[in-house]
């Protein structure tokens, strides 16, 4: 066996090596040149993504024996790297605004916020390219670490400590649920490889094997995704995490960890083994369905914006779980389609937010009010984005939610689509509370005019002319 | 070529975005451009020749086949017209002083001129969902933005019971899908009555339907929404958008569950004539004009409704045929209302009284009109409500008797609006003495709309030509004799 890379091999891995060593670089410099990493982490960060980007949509492939068994180089891993390294680009842009609001505070840094989110990047692309259960477990591991720094970056806000703590526990918690549910898997059928999960389920079928092992790991598994994706009854430490963190890295979670894990679930129960079992399948569609009726009508009671925010993006990975349990051939192009329009409209509704989070610790509701007579164009934006959540039609929402309970109703799960279209209501409510505010012209009186900063201006604008774009030609594959 | 069926549909649209940008021009010419933009429609519909029959075709989303359909029968015509003729009259009437960004106003009302032209002139029913849904945004944003004092509760009001009218939509549509493999009516239209739960469909697209017209019990959101709503988008909704259930009654109800239309034909007409009833009792009651105005609309939806469940050839005529008459009259009764509430800072009817006097012409405007509402021999409403009556009367007489008394009643609430607000005594609320009569652009908006009403009631056929291929698919009779 040949065990030397060659070129081909490494270009194949570039843009996981060009965002390794471009965190590295960016944590030389914050050692060594602190005023240096101040001024130009920013620029190195957003400049080695786009340099992944570029990397990963050259698709090079490699055929390498060490390399095949843990990492997959098809469409699927370049589609959905080259959404993470989109995300990531964003998160970065927005932490500039962060960042340049707390530029007075000594606790904070630069190059060490630019890090932990190109590490956290490098973890999602890992999950998106994982091709075994140990890759995803270092990809999940790798995303969720840097998190926890960085769930408690504001360290002035006190809610932060304490949501950063209960976080790292039950990750920690999730993380041990993961491997041990591997381990289930590994002893029952004797690998962790996707590729051959399927057929090594069969043969231990085959041979009399009644799959208690097997199916107890598939639920430790489905529970610690659950936990990472925020899925009810897992999703306790969302809400106070969410809230606590600085809103450019909760729109890195609210978008990034949630795609990564719902990837993850699509990876798994989709990819390895679709329609596995029926057991598994009415597992998810349980979780789907408690999760559509707790998130939509907590959500409707929440008046703190990342909080709310955490709601929401819950009610959209039961969507995207939706897709996924139908186990069908059309699945992964309308899971596909349904990340790319949330993160569209997630990050250009977190641009937004960031733009207007002068007080960083309670962003409320009210915190919005009388947006529209300041900037309207934000708050056309922002509604887009709103309107494309909440998945009011002609916006690309709909289309994204049509499909995917289209494809629900074809694998038969008539009652999940008619519970899935009734909390719909609930939620074009809770979104349009959040749009009348906007445009109540009576703004209360204001210390200051919100300076509306460039890179957020500009990431609200693209994501909403894209959301335009989606909306009018949803050509996918 | 350019397709004119394509820039039917992408003119405003094209036009709205133009608006948005718009951010530095001054509100009159922005508004001058919106109006222009808006008569392109007109232009296109009395031009172009042979449009009738036409259609345009392109697969759109792939994975669902969704198709972006534009064809055009006579049914989608005769809602065309409307579209096209009283759009720019909205926005002509629309304010120009004290208006925030009237680019966006404007663009909103343009938008929202694209997705009614699009769904009355679509044939694949995902499209159609799209564009019924679609039709609330910038209704929404019009009203929450620029309405009355209570704008925020109406519009949110508005838009939920409109959502939750259309939430199992997707449902049935998805269902119906799934039995026909296609989104076209035409293929719909052939299975309909052997597929299961058939019914249930029928149900959930008939409370859409009822709910945004509205049926009797759910109208709920149209006095706040009305009341609330700019004057611009209050013509738009009595006129326009209460068109577009109707439309989607003869479309989907008609065209594809015509066996369970039948079924639901008493239980309907029950409660449509209770909504006639109400609403002309409502009007009698009401003090405040704008409220008078928009429960005699809602009468008169309930009536057109009755005339489509009856399920009868000459009453579907005469309900067509009030579709136009309604939409021109009452039009043209918000704008008078609209004006006066601003000249008058009040739309209390109590303050009001002898306004005969100081603006005669305005009184004799509205007296025409008023009469139309009452549907007086000679005006165009006049024609359908008597082939509405000869249909019902031909499948039950006392449905028959119970419309012709609510026209009583109707004509009491108008003749007291009459002369609460222009004769009598003068109130304390009167119109300032700088007030000119009757001004160009006033004059200019209700114009077409008198030329329309005598028309249509003098010579009725050219619309009749448009109605009779409808009635003859659906029930298999001539209605004008060759």
């Amino acid at each position: 066996m040949n065990l030397t890379l060659t070129l081909q091999d490494y270009l194949a891995l570039s843009p996981f090596l060009i965002i390794t060593s471009f965190a590295l670089l960016i944590l030389l410099l914050e050692s060594f040149a602190n005023h240096l990493a101040r001024r130009f982490s920013i620029y190195l960060a957003c400049f080695s993504i786009a340099l992944a980007f570029v990397a990963t949509a050259m698709t090079y492939s490699s055929t390498h024996p060490l390399l095949t068994p843990w990492i997959r180089f098809d469409a699927l891993k370049t589609t959905f790297n080259a959404l993470f390294l989109g995300v990531g680009f964003v998160s970065c842009l927005l932490g500039k605004v962060f960042l340049d609001k707390e530029v007075h505070s000594k606790a904070i840094s630069a190059g060490e916020y630019y890090f932990l989110l190109l590490s956290s990047l490098f973890g999602l692309m890992l999950i998106g390219a994982s091709n075994d259960f140990l890759t995803l477990f270092i990809g999940i591991e790798t995303l969720s670490i840097p998190l926890y720094i960085l769930a408690v970056y504001i360290k002035r806000v006190k809610v932060s400590g304490e949501a950063a703590l209960k976080y790292f526990l039950m990750g920690g918690l999730a993380a041990a649920f993961l491997v041990y549910g591997v381990a289930f898997v590994y002893g029952a059928v004797g690998t962790t490889n996707f590729q051959s999960l399927s057929t090594a389920y069969g043969a231990m079928k085959e041979n009399g094997g009644n799959g208690a092992y097997f199916f107890s790991g598939l639920a430790m598994i489905m529970g610690a995704l659950a936990f990472k994706a925020a899925l009810v009854p897992f999703h306790n430490w969302a809400p106070d995490v969410y809230q606590g963190a600085p809103t450019p890295v909760v729109a890195f979670m609210a978008v990034g960890t949630k795609l990564g894990a719902m990837a993850a679930f699509a990876i798994v129960f989709l990819i390895a083994m679709p329609n596995i079992d029926n057991k598994v399948s009415f597992c998810m569609a349980a979780l789907a369905a408690i999760t559509l009726v707790y998130a939509n009508f907590v959500a409707t009671r929440q008046t703190q914006l990342r909080r709310f925010f955490a709601y929401s993006g819950m009610s959209h990975a039961a969507f995207m779980l939706i897709a996924i349990l139908t186990g069908s051939s059309e699945a992964i192009s309308a899971l596909v389609l349904y990340f790319i329009v949330y993160a569209l409209a997630t990050m250009g509704a977190f641009a937004v937010l960031a733009t207007l989070g002068e007080d960083d610790e309670e962003l409320s509701f009210e915190a919005v009010r009388g947006l529209f007579s300041k900037s309207p164009f934000l708050a056309l934006a922002f509604s887009l984005c709103l309107l494309t959540l909440a998945g009011i039609p002609p916006t690309a929402g709909f289309l994204a939610k049509f499909y995917v309970l289209k494809l629900a109703y074809y694998a038969g799960y008539q009652w999940l689509v008619a519970l899935a279209l009734l909390t719909a209501v609930l939620a074009a409510f809770y979104y349009l509370r959040l749009m009348a505010i906007m445009f109540t012209v009576d703004a209360l009186p204001r210390r200051q005019s919100p300076k509306v900063s460039r890179p957020a201006f500009c990431v609200a604008a693209i994501a909403g002319l894209a959301l335009i774009y989606v909306s009018l030609f949803p050509f996918l594959g | 070529m350019f397709d004119p069926l394509l820039l039917l549909f992408f003119a405003p649209l094209i036009a709205a975005f133009f608006l948005f940008a718009m951010v530095k021009v001054s509100s009159k010419w922005t508004k001058a451009f919106a109006a222009i933009c808006s008569m392109v429609p007109l232009f296109i519909l009395i031009l172009t020749p042979k449009l009738l029959g036409r259609s345009y075709d392109v697969l759109w989303f792939k994975p669902l086949s969704i198709h972006f359909n534009l064809s055009i029968d006579s049914l989608t015509l005769i809602f065309l017209y409307l579209t096209a003729l009283i759009t720019p009259i909205a926005i002509i009437t629309g304010p120009i002083k004290n208006l925030s960004h009237p680019n966006i106003f404007y663009g909103f009302i343009l938008f929202l001129q694209a997705l009614l032209i699009g769904f009355f002139s679509t044939k694949d029913l995902a499209l159609f969902t799209i564009f019924w849904e679609a039709m609330l945004i910038p209704l929404y944003f019009i009203i929450n933005i620029w309405g009355g004092k209570n704008r925020q509760f109406a519009a949110m009001q508005f838009l939920l019971y409109m959502i939750a009218g259309s939430a199992l939509l997707v449902f049935a549509v998805i269902a119906l899908y799934f039995a026909a493999s296609s989104f076209n009516f035409d293929e719909l239209a052939k299975l309909s009555s052997t597929m299961p739960y058939a019914g249930w469909y029928f149900f959930i697209f008939l409370v859409a339907f009822a709910v945004k017209t509205p049926l009797f019990p759910f109208h709920g959101w149209l006095i706040d929404t009305y009341c609330e709503a700019p004057k611009t988008a209050t013509i738009l909704l009595a006129a326009l958008l209460s068109k577009a259930g109707i439309y989607g009654v003869i479309r989907i109800l008609m065209g594809i569950f015509p066996l369970y239309m039948q079924m639901a034909s008493p239980y309907v007409v029950c409660l449509a004539v209770i909504g006639v009833l109400y609403g002309a009792l409502a009007a009698l009651a009401e003090i405040d004009m704008k409220r008078l105005i928009a429960y005699s609309s809602f009468s008169h939806v309930n009536f057109i409704f009755a005339a489509l469940f009856v399920w009868n050839g000459y009453a579907l005529a005469g309900g067509l045929f009030q579709v136009v008459t309604h939409s021109i009259v009452i039009a043209a009764l918000f704008i008078i209302v609209g004006y006066l509430i601003d000249w008058l800072k009040t739309s209390d009817m109590q303050l009001t009284g002898g306004l005969a006097r100081k603006i005669p012409a305005v009184c004799w405007l509205t007296l025409f009109f008023i009469m139309a509402n009452v549907s007086l021999p000679g005006t165009a409403n006049f024609v359908g409500e008597l082939l509405v009556l000869f249909g019902v009367f031909q499948m039950s007489w006392w449905v028959a008797a119970i419309l012709g008394l609510s026209v009583i009643v109707s004509a009491t609430y108008a003749l007291r609006f009459q002369r609460k607000v222009f004769f009598g005594q003068e109130g304390v609320a009167t119109v300032s003495s700088g007030i000119i009569d009757v001004r160009l652009t006033y004059f200019a908006v209700i114009a077409p709309l008198v030329i329309a009403t005598l028309w249509l009631g003098i010579y009725p056929r050219p619309l009749l030509e448009l109605i009779e291929p409808v009635v003859k698919q659906i029930h298999l009779i001539d209605l004008l004799e060759h």
